[in-house]
C-alpha cells in the first residue's frame, strides 16, 4: 500500500465510521487490510479498495468489523457499576413510580461482556431491582461482536473478575474453560448495531436512564466526537447519566453535560428538567 | 426475572432537506431546530445562515448541532460564520466558537496572524489559545512576535501558557524582552520565569 493509497483509505474509514488512523498505525491498518485482501482474494490494493467501496458481498462490514476491538471482561471498571447501584439509579427512580421501565444503554456492547456485567451486578446489588422493570441495551457497529453477544459463550479471562459463585450462578459450562450466561439472562438483553456517528441510527434507541460509553469516543476524531456526544446527549433522559472510560473527560468533548462526582465515580449528567424535545 | 426486553419504540429522526431546514433553523420547536442545523451539515452553502443562526439561538444543544455543523463543513464560509463569535458577550458561545476553530486548524489558521493583532483583547486572548493547534512552527513564530508588541499583560500571559508547551530554546530572548516591558508585573515576571526555566531545559530535538 503507498503512502497516497493509506491516506485515501483513512480518509473512507474516518468518513464511514469517524475512526481516525495517523501514520503511525500505518502497520495496524496495512495488517488488517492484507488480512482482508487474503480473505477476498484481492491481489492488489486497488481492486481490494474497488470492492470495498463498492460494498460487493458487504465488504465494508466485514472491513469495518477487522477494525474495532473488542478485548473486555465482565466487572471491568465495577467502581462505575458501584456507583450506579449506590448513586445513579436512585437518583434515577426518584420521580419514577415503582413499575416504570428504568433503560440502561452499553454502547458500545462489544462482545456482551458489559451489558451482561450490569445485569448480574443489578440483580445482585441494587435493592430494588424488583421494584422497577429494567431494560439493558447492548449496541455496537460490530455485527460480528454482537453475534457473539448474543451466543453469550465466554473463555475464563472474560470471566476473572467474577467470584465462583457468581460464574455458578449465572453461567453454565459449555466445554473446557467455557462458559454460557444462563438464557434468562441472555434473553433479557437486547442488542442491537449502531453506529453512534449516524444519528438516525441512534435515535432509534429511544432515551435511557444511564449509558455506558467507554472507551470508544477516545477514537474519534474532534468532529465524530462532538457528534457522538450531541448524539447520546439526545438518547438521555432530562437528568440521566453517562459513564465514560476512566481516561475519557466529557467536559473536552462537549459543554452540554454537568459533571457529577460520586464517591464511586465521575460521571456525566445530562441536566434535569430539560425540554424533552 | 425483572430484567425486560422490549421492542425499540421506533423513534425516527426528522431530517428536513436543505430547504426546509434553512427554513425551520430559526424557528420551531427546539428538536425541529437541532434538526435542521444537523440537515445543513453537508450544505455547503448554509454556512452563513447557521452562523446567523448562533446569534440568536439560546438552546445550548441546537448551538452546539449548528457548531458541529459548521465544522464539518470545514470551509473558508464556515470560518466567516463562526469568527464573529469570538466577540459574542456570552461566554458559552464565544468558548463554543473557539472549540470549533481549535478543531479544524488548516482553515482557521490561516486567520491567525489578524486575530492576534485584532483591536479587541479579549479576541486576541482567545487566539492565543487558538494556535495551541497550529504547527508548531507557524504557532511560535506568531506568538514570539505577539510577545514583542503586547500591551495587554493576561494576553501575553496566554500566549505564554501557550508557549510552555510548544515553544523552544529559541525564545529566551523574546521572553527576556517581555519580561523587561512588564518588570512592574510581578504576576507575568512570574509566568516568563517558569517558562523560561522550562524551555531552558529544552534541546531542540525534544520539541517533536
Amino acid at each position: 500500500m503507498t503512502e497516497e493509497e493509506f491516506r485515501r483509505l483513512c480518509d473512507f474509514l474516518y468518513r464511514r465510521t469517524g475512526m481516525v488512523f495517523t501514520e503511525a498505525k500505518r502497520y495496524y491498518v496495512q495488517r488488517r487490510v492484507t488480512d482482508r485482501m487474503t480473505a477476498t482474494g484481492a491481489t492488489s490494493f486497488p481492486s481490494y479498495f474497488a470492492r470495498l467501496r463498492g460494498d460487493l458481498n458487504g465488504e465494508l462490514e466485514q472491513f469495518i468489523n477487522v477494525f474495532t476491538v473488542n478485548e473486555t471482561y465482565f466487572y471491568r471498571e465495577d467502581h462505575q457499576l458501584r456507583c450506579l447501584t449506590t448513586d445513579l439509579l436512585m437518583e434515577c427512580v426518584r420521580a419514577k413510580p415503582p413499575g416504570e421501565v428504568v433503560r440502561i444503554w452499553s454502547v458500545p456492547c462489544s462482545t456482551g461482556e458489559e451489558p451482561y456485567s450490569i445485569a448480574i451486578w443489578l440483580l445482585e446489588n441494587w435493592p430494588q431491582v424488583d421494584a422497577y422493570d429494567i431494560e439493558i441495551v447492548g449496541s455496537d457497529i460490530d455485527t460480528r461482536a454482537l453475534e457473539a453477544a448474543r451466543e453469550g459463550v465466554f473463555g475464563k479471562r472474560a470471566l476473572m473478575r467474577l467470584t465462583p459463585d457468581l460464574v455458578a450462578k449465572y453461567f453454565v459450562p459449555v466445554g473446557p474453560e467455557q462458559w454460557r450466561v444462563l438464557e434468562d439472562l441472555r434473553q433479557s438483553v437486547r442488542f442491537t448495531p449502531v453506529n453512534l456517528v449516524e444519528t438516525g441510527e441512534t435515535r432509534a434507541h429511544g432515551r435511557f436512564d444511564v449509558i455506558f460509553c467507554r472507551n470508544v469516543l477516545i477514537y474519534f476524531d474532534d468532529a465524530s466526537r462532538r457528534l457522538a456526544a450531541e448524539n447520546l446527549y439526545e438518547n438521555l433522559l432530562p437528568g440521566g447519566y453517562i459513564c465514560l472510560g476512566h481516561s475519557e473527560s466529557m467536559s473536552r468533548i462537549s459543554p452540554l453535560f454537568e459533571v457529577r462526582r460520586y464517591v464511586d465515580a465521575i460521571v456525566y449528567q445530562r441536566p434535569p428538567g430539560g425540554a424533552r424535545g | 426475572m425483572p430484567l425486560i426486553r422490549r421492542t425499540p419504540d421506533g423513534v425516527q429522526p426528522d431530517r428536513p432537506d436543505a430547504g426546509e431546514a434553512l427554513a425551520t433553523l430559526t424557528h420551531g420547536t427546539r428538536q425541529k431546530r437541532w434538526a435542521a442545523a444537523r440537515a445543513l451539515s453537508d450544505a455547503p452553502d448554509a454556512a452563513e445562515a447557521l452562523g446567523r443562526a448562533l446569534s440568536s439561538e439560546d438552546d445550548p444543544h441546537v448551538r452546539e448541532a449548528i457548531l458541529t455543523s459548521l465544522l464539518r463543513l470545514r470551509s473558508a464560509a464556515s470560518i466567516q460564520a463562526i469568527l464573529p463569535h469570538l466577540r459574542s458577550d456570552n461566554a458559552s458561545l464565544r468558548t463554543g466558537a473557539l472549540d470549533a476553530l481549535r478543531a479544524m486548524p488548516d482553515v482557521a489558521g490561516p486567520h491567525l496572524p489578524e486575530l492576534l493583532r485584532d483591536a479587541d483583547p479579549d479576541v486576541r486572548l482567545l487566539a492565543c489559545d487558538l494556535a495551541r493547534s497550529l504547527r508548531v512552527a507557524d504557532a511560535t513564530h506568531l506568538l514570539y512576535g505577539l510577545l514583542e508588541v503586547e500591551r495587554e499583560a493576561n494576553i501575553c500571559a496566554a500566549a505564554l501558557d501557550v508557549l510552555a508547551e510548544i515553544g523552544g530554546p529559541e525564545a529566551l530572548p523574546v521572553l527576556a524582552r517581555c519580561a523587561e516591558r512588564f518588570h512592574d508585573h510581578p504576576f507575568l515576571a512570574f509566568s516568563i520565569k517558569v517558562v523560561t526555566e522550562r524551555l531552558s531545559a529544552q534541546t531542540p530535538r525534544h520539541r517533536g
